[in-house]
């Protein structure tokens, strides 16, 4: 990096920071800190809710995505707006009248204090851990790519990130999120224009797109009932509701932002928001690597993206397989350029016989080409069994290192950490109010001043920072810690979501029930996972399921009186608040 | 410290009623996202039609 890439760098990140910390000192109750005294507009909301999702990986995987595999994966997405509308219409209202901080505070007022433990507990497992991953993935792509010191970058990242939120708490994220996702978004469309002026250099930009279609790229959604099939409207609409409706309906990181809204309607606004904007938003990113996979067709593009990968390979005595390796890489390079541009002339005469031929050229050039590359994987994976080889997430970045010009540089890479940081400020943040106003607050030391909550909370919050950079610095001794992590949340989702849903749906069950039926969901969900080959995705689905299936059952088994009326206990506990 | 607790403990901000800035009500604003969503698949569709 340039000396202007440090400037804009540093300068953004600091810029945003201290002016969040700045906007938003001085917190000294709960009410401030936790929901910024019900102050947010439905803009910074919305901001605030799109940047919480959108972490670093989002800017690093998907392009990747894209240029590997096309545009499918944007089919994950459409279950979203129809979870928003859901949360906006049932839990937004009812959060509210509660008056909660935290969306588990929620289930003491519907059924009782074991229920809601048991909801914030799961959620500060699942959470806790992949905190440190939110820091993680994207410190360990930079040092790769930019041969910085991990641990440093970790704790660069992470201090940042605890400095701000727990400065100014809830308020801070949201008001950092805001000027970050105008960061992001703007690096965004700067790349996506230089990749599109460099694409139309070579050709005209409907041949481009004509191309990318023939190499199947532009394949965005498929109604396909194949199960093979990884990525379809049904899987998108179905599983990706669960999904969605579980982390912006229960997770305390999503809730956390909208609790902020000025009123039902803003913080309903702010969902709208996203439901109109995120779909497309993903298209767009999954569009940026499409155009990058298209860039690459006209300049040699390196045998792996990861190039540490490919460095201990270069020292050992398989340097030579590598370079027969690289050879073969270069030769079909050279001959799919060629099949490439023979394939645009045949689209520019609108001759569909000779794009047909062409197109097919091209794609079996590009399987011979990743047939190559995984020997080239195979290779490093020989030399050093412990070397990760999937260099999807290494595409995008390494595109803008090598021929995004100076300045722009530095814009991109604080894209990055600006998602890195507004993704892991809303979790520490989360984490910090779950256990405050949760467990502390609740059962270890209730009946204390605002002031004291406070100070707890700010303590809290640092320690979950502190905790989620322990976790980034130890993360890579774990193999395919990122896909573990990730199934650790499906395992808890689906059941978090059942237990609200029964609360907004089913109203004559009553606590014990629920919370017997969670637990013995949860036990289902995992003794599927280690008994049968189910993707993840539908746990979400199976755990809600049960819970309220199980919910309805033992409520109707329980002896009459085992438990209070529901929605008892809708006034806050005398002692110890709420 | 008196108008902290009691600012913590006071009723939530109730506007239940209130409308959106557009559309005027919340189910017809609900209908026009969810029908934006259903124009995104079609157009989508579309797409991946045009250039398989």
């Amino acid at each position: 990096m340039s000396g202007i890439d440090w400037i804009v760098l540093t300068g953004t990140l600091l810029a945003i920071v201290l002016y969040g910390m700045w906007r938003t000192r001085g917190s000294r109750d709960l009410e401030r800190y936790f929901r910024g005294d019900h102050r947010m507009r439905w803009g910074t909301i919305g901001l605030s809710v799109m940047a919480t999702q959108a972490s670093a990986i989002t800017f690093l995987s998907t392009p990747g995505f894209g240029y590997e595999k096309g545009m499918m994966f944007v089919q994950n997405y459409l279950g979203l707006p129809l979870a928003l509308v859901i949360v906006s219409a049932l839990f937004i209202p009812a959060y509210f009248r509660a008056n909660v901080y935290t969306s588990y505070e929620y289930l003491e007022r519907r059924f009782d204090l074991k229920t809601r433990q048991l909801g914030a507990l799961l959620f500060l497992v699942q959470r806790g851990l992949s905190a440190g991953i939110t820091i993680y993935a994207p410190a360990i792509i930079l040092s790769n790519l930019l041969g910085w010191d991990l641990r440093l970058t970790i704790l660069a990242a992470g201090g940042l990130v605890i400095a701000y939120t727990v400065s100014g708490g809830s308020p801070a994220v949201s008001l950092t999120q805001k000027h970050q996702m105008a960061v992001i978004m703007t690096g965004m469309v700067v790349a996506f224009a230089i990749i599109v002026a460099d694409v139309t250099k070579e050709i005209p930009f409907t041949t481009a797109l004509g191309i990318a279609g023939k190499m199947g790229r532009l394949e965005a959604m498929s109604f396909s009932f194949d199960p093979h099939v990884r990525y379809t409207f049904w899987s998108g609409m179905l599983g990706g509701l669960f999904l969605a409706l579980s982390y912006f309906g229960t997770d305390q990181s999503q809730v956390g932002r909208y609790l902020t809204g000025a009123s039902t309607a803003e913080s309903r606004l702010g969902l709208m928001f996203n439901a109109v904007l995120k779909i497309p938003m993903q298209f767009f990113i999954l569009f940026v690597g499409v155009m990058v996979c298209l860039f690459y067709q006209f300049t040699a593009p390196p045998l792996l993206f990861k190039k540490t990968a490919l460095q201990a390979v270069e020292a050992s005595p398989r340097a030579g397989d590598l370079r027969a390796l690289e050879a073969r890489h270069t030769a079909l390079f050279e001959e799919k350029r060629e099949a490439v541009r023979s394939l645009a002339m045949a689209l520019e005469r609108h001759d569909d016989g000779a794009a047909a031929s062409e197109g097919q050229r091209v794609r079996d050039l590009l399987a011979r080409d990743e047939a190559v590359r995984t020997e080239a994987k195979d290779l490093v994976a020989q030399v050093n069994p412990a070397v990760r080889t999937n260099d999807t997430d290494y595409v995008f970045l390494t595109f803008v290192l090598a021929f995004l010009p100076k300045g722009v540089v530095g814009l991109l890479i604080a894209v990055i950490f600006c998602a890195a940081l507004s993704a892991s400020a809303s979790e520490i943040n989360a984490l910090g109010s779950t256990t405050t106003v949760d467990l502390y607050k609740r059962l270890v030391r209730p009946g204390q001043s605002e002031r004291h909550y406070v100070r707890m909370s700010k303590l809290l919050t640092a320690v979950w920072g502190a905790l989620a950079i322990g976790f980034a610095l130890f993360a890579g001794l774990v193999e395919n810690l990122i896909e573990a992590v990730n199934i650790l949340g499906s395992l808890f989702y689906g059941t978090i979501l059942g237990l609200f849903l029964t609360a907004f749906l089913l109203k004559r069950v009553r606590g014990t029930a629920v919370f017997f039926a969670a637990l013995a969901a949860e036990a289902a969900v995992i003794a599927l996972y280690l008994s049968t080959a189910i993707g993840y995705l539908w746990f979400n689905v199976i755990g809600c399921a049960l819970v309220l299936a199980l919910a309805s059952l033992l409520q109707t088994v329980l002896p009459a009186g085992s438990d209070r009326a529901p929605g008892g206990n809708a006034v806050a506990p005398a002692v110890g608040g709420r | 410290m008196k108008a902290d607790e009691a600012r913590a403990t006071a009723p939530p901000i109730e506007k239940e009623a209130e409308p959106p800035p557009f559309l005027g009500t919340w189910p017809r604003l609900y209908a026009a996202v969810l029908g934006w969503l259903g124009l995104m698949v079609l157009l989508m569709h579309l797409f991946t039609l045009r250039y398989r």
